[in-house]
């Protein structure tokens, strides 16, 4: 039930033996090992070296990686996996993967036969992008039925195939007629924007000719490269298409056939990523050329465990355990009960607790349990849900911060079916069960002043907190004469609200106002500043103020969930009049309400979250602790079992 | 049946309260999607992120449908028995819907921007998305306390 406390460990211990002594310690995955290189150290390890030959290690790895992500990225879209969210991951067994360690060669041999036909792939795409082109350009002269060869000039005469702007094949033909010139024009085909001609002219004329062609923009289109006719040249260009197309089917099925070697491949990535984690650890360790030392932070029940779990692989390694120092960046663990674990979410989202503050959980676990079902308050609501999120849960292989929100979910399924009975909604006005106690439309004032109540305990409870906070850290004083005046300034006030109470209110309010007002300023030099300071502080009343008034969401919320259901029950019964109505009366019902579910689940986490973060953790919490990232066996596709 | 000036002034009231903050939702809603859709160009694997965020300033709208739907209910025009109201009675049901109306058209805006500020915090850091909604949800109490207003005055309003 709070922040888990941490040792620091120091080993050393031999190089040669460093392996295997982070091995256990990755398996066991209960130290974080931190840099000692930029840390002064009074024990005598004068030579922090790195070896040079860690780097090339390490780079070497990076390679092994890169190219067994290639394949594995390669191989993906042609294998069939389970989803993992759904099945689990696969699992690797260490038999399985030492005879995969043994094919390694085989296996990089493999990927490097992958490359090759990866890159065989987009040669042929690329030939086949420039084909697919070339088709296109001589598509339009298909008609034309000489070999393109011929094209060019014979002796006196000379044949150009060109392309002409549509607009302008009219005027050509009539300047080339109004000349006298011996042309010969004859149309072959259209193109998108361009007529094509087959022009055969007199060498003679070439000059006026080309003057011509100048004139109106004329593209002469010389074929270069080819032979035959247009249309033979398609023809053979889609025979290549073809062959292409056939070429890639029957690599894709190599590749398919590849495909069952993925899972392979991935247990390799998994063993080699462990492995380069483990290498970096190297990287912040001191040393000499036979002896390391190395800076690890353990959390104190695992002590005995790291303990052992070293003395089982080497008798050569010192450990020693000692406190954290005052200026120790301690990385921070929680440890909660197990209905409380849900709730870390919450805070692991706003900011993990300062390691040497106070792990709010359990304090907030039961106002977020009570105010989210309140703001969703539907009997029916809570109980889809629960369903949802358990199904959820007990379906798909959820982990870490996504399991933990879906627990949430269902818990606050819970409390929101609590709050339904208490409310009687269920599905609003749809269904009539008389309330536990009483439906907030009717007196929306009494749920109101429940909210105002629910406030006040919150922010005592984070006053005293607070106040907790003072007297841990020996401030006895600061705790009396801040946190505990307010208390009973507080105190004094909400006493007023009661009409048989407000005498002794006076005095307490008083009291503790006074109190406030002689104590504030106690740090000023100054006697005058010690008053101003002391009284500026009661301006502080209308903070709480504020504070209490912003759990009026609490009914708000709760209200609107309530109001929206009815109005969805009120237009489903106007369809309500004949059979068809009958079916689209059920459609707006159980859209209409899975709607409201979802946005007021939205709504309640939101605002019961920022209930937590503005009103409760203003009071006392501390953030900005740094979670603690063991060394630890942390794979990405296979389950290793090494 | 004779329709009075205090009717007319009622439904008045209840149309400003669903669409006055119905267009101010509508416009921050639209104003979160377009900065969600820059961010999912680049990486569509923040889709359902960017989604909460947008949904954000939606919820000033329902709760002016909310306030509608209640003024409807008071005066009686959803059973078809629209109450007799008194010109006085009508610009009471009128003042009470005011709070919800001009907060909720002006905090979805106010709120989209920070909900649009907030899809930049989930493009370069998707892991710290609950600040980006608390500072969102932050502006939201307003419109919160705005439709507690207008509804605890609708509910304290003798109309029959």
């Amino acid at each position: 039930m709070a922040i888990v406390k941490m040792k620091k460990m120091y080993l050393f211990g031999l190089n040669k033996e460093r392996d295997k002594i982070l091995g256990v310690l990755q398996k066991l995955g209960a130290a974080e090992i931190t840099d000692l290189r930029e840390e002064d150290i009074d024990i005598d390890v004068t030579e922090r070296q790195l070896p040079e030959q860690l780097g090339s290690e390490l780079s070497e790895l990076e390679l092994k990686l890169s190219r067994l992500k290639f394949a594995i990225d390669f191989l993906k879209p042609y294998g069939k996996e389970l989803n993992p969210l759904i099945h689990g991951r696969p699992k690797v067994s260490v038999k399985k993967l030492q005879d995969l360690l043994n094919r390694e060669s085989e296996i990089f041999d493999l990927i490097d036969s992958l490359s090759a036909l990866d890159q065989k792939l987009s040669r042929l795409k690329t030939e086949e992008s420039r084909i697919k082109s070339q088709v296109e350009l001589i598509k339009p002269w298909e008609q034309m039925d000489i070999p393109v060869e011929e094209l060019g000039a014979t002796g006196r005469v000379e044949v150009r195939a060109v392309a002409v702007p549509k607009k302008d094949f009219k005027s050509l033909r009539d300047k080339v007629v109004e000349k006298e010139l011996p042309v010969e024009i004859i149309p072959v085909g259209e193109g998108r924007e361009k007529s094509l001609l087959l022009t055969v002219y007199h060498i003679s004329a070439k000059s006026d000719i080309q003057e011509l062609f100048k004139e109106f923009a004329v593209d002469t289109e010389e074929f270069t490269g080819f032979r035959g006719t247009p249309a033979k040249i398609i023809a053979q260009l889609q025979e290549r298409l073809k062959a292409i197309e056939t070429e890639r089917q029957k690599i894709k099925t190599e590749i398919s056939r590849l495909a069952n070697r993925l899972l392979d491949m991935e247990a390799l990535y998994d063993y080699w990523l462990l492995e380069k984690q483990k290498k970096e650890n190297f990287m912040k360790m001191a040393g000499t050329e036979k002896v390391f030392l190395m800076k690890a932070w353990v959390p104190e029940p695992s002590v005995g465990a790291v303990k052992e779990a070293i003395t089982s692989v080497t008798s050569a390694a010192h450990m020693v355990f000692t406190e954290p120092s005052e200026e120790d960046d301690i990385p921070v663990v929680l440890s909660n009960p197990r209905l409380v674990q849900p709730f870390e979410v919450v805070t692991e989202l706003y900011s993990l607790p300062n390691p040497r503050g106070i792990d709010p959980n359990v304090f907030m676990a039961p106002f977020y349990f009570v105010f989210f079902g309140m703001m969703v308050s539907d009997a029916v609501y809570g109980l889809v849900l629960s369903l949802l999120s358990g199904l959820a849960l007990w379906k798909l292989k959820l982990k870490g911060m996504g399991k933990k929100l879906v627990e949430l979910l269902f818990l606050g399924g819970i409390s929101t079916f609590i709050w339904g009975m208490i409310f009687g909604s269920w599905l609003g006005d749809l269904i009539k069960v008389k309330p536990l106690w009483l439906n907030p439309l009717d007196n929306p004032l009494a749920v109101l002043f429940l909210s105002f109540a629910f406030g006040l305990i919150q922010i005592y409870t984070g006053i005293i907190l607070s106040a907790y906070k003072n007297i841990r850290n020996g401030k006895i004083v600061d705790a009396l004469l801040d946190q505990g005046l307010w208390l009973v300034l507080l105190t004094g006030l909400v006493m007023m609200a009661f009409p048989n109470l407000t005498r002794i209110a006076k005095y307490v309010t008083i009291a503790g106002a006074g109190g406030l007002v002689l104590t504030q300023g106690r740090s000023q030099k100054n006697i005058l500043k010690k008053f101003i300071s002391g009284l500026l502080s009661l301006y502080n009343v209308t903070g709480y103020l504020s504070d209490v008034l912003s759990y009026s969401r609490l009914l708000a919320l709760g209200l609107a969930t309530g109001v929206i259901a009815t109005v969805i029950n009120t237009m489903a019964r106007m369809l309500a009049v004949n059979i068809l109505g009958y079916i689209a009366m059920l459609l707006v019902l159980i859209g209409g309400h899975l709607f409201n579910v979802a946005v007021n689940a939205l709504g309640a986490y939101v605002h019961s979250s920022r209930l937590q973060y503005i009103e409760f953790f203003g009071k006392f919490y501390e953030g900005g602790g740094k979670p603690f990232q063991p060394l630890r066996i942390e794979t990405k596709y296979v389950d290793l079992e090494v | 049946m004779e329709v009075t000036l205090g009717q007319v002034l009622a439904l008045l009231g209840a149309a400003m309260a669903v669409f006055l903050p119905g267009i101010g939702s509508a416009k921050g809603v639209g104003m979160v999607g377009e900065a969600a859709a820059g961010v999912v160009t680049e990486d569509p694997s923040k889709f359902s992120q960017t989604l909460i965020l947008q949904a954000l300033p939606g919820t000033q709208g329902i709760y002016g449908l909310l306030t509608g739907f209640v003024v409807m209910q008071r005066i009686g025009i959803l059973g078809g028995n629209l109450l007799p109201l008194t010109t006085y009675q009508g610009l009471l049901v009128f003042a009470a819907c005011l709070p919800i109306a001009i907060v909720g058209l002006l905090s979805a805006i106010a709120q989209a921007r920070a909900a649009a500020a907030g899809v930049g915090i989930v493009a370069k850091r998707p892991e710290e998305l609950a600040k980006g909604i608390t500072y969102a949800a932050m502006v939201e109490t307003y419109a919160v306390l705005a439709l507690l207003a207008s509804i605890l005055m609708l509910f304290g309003l003798k109309l029959a």
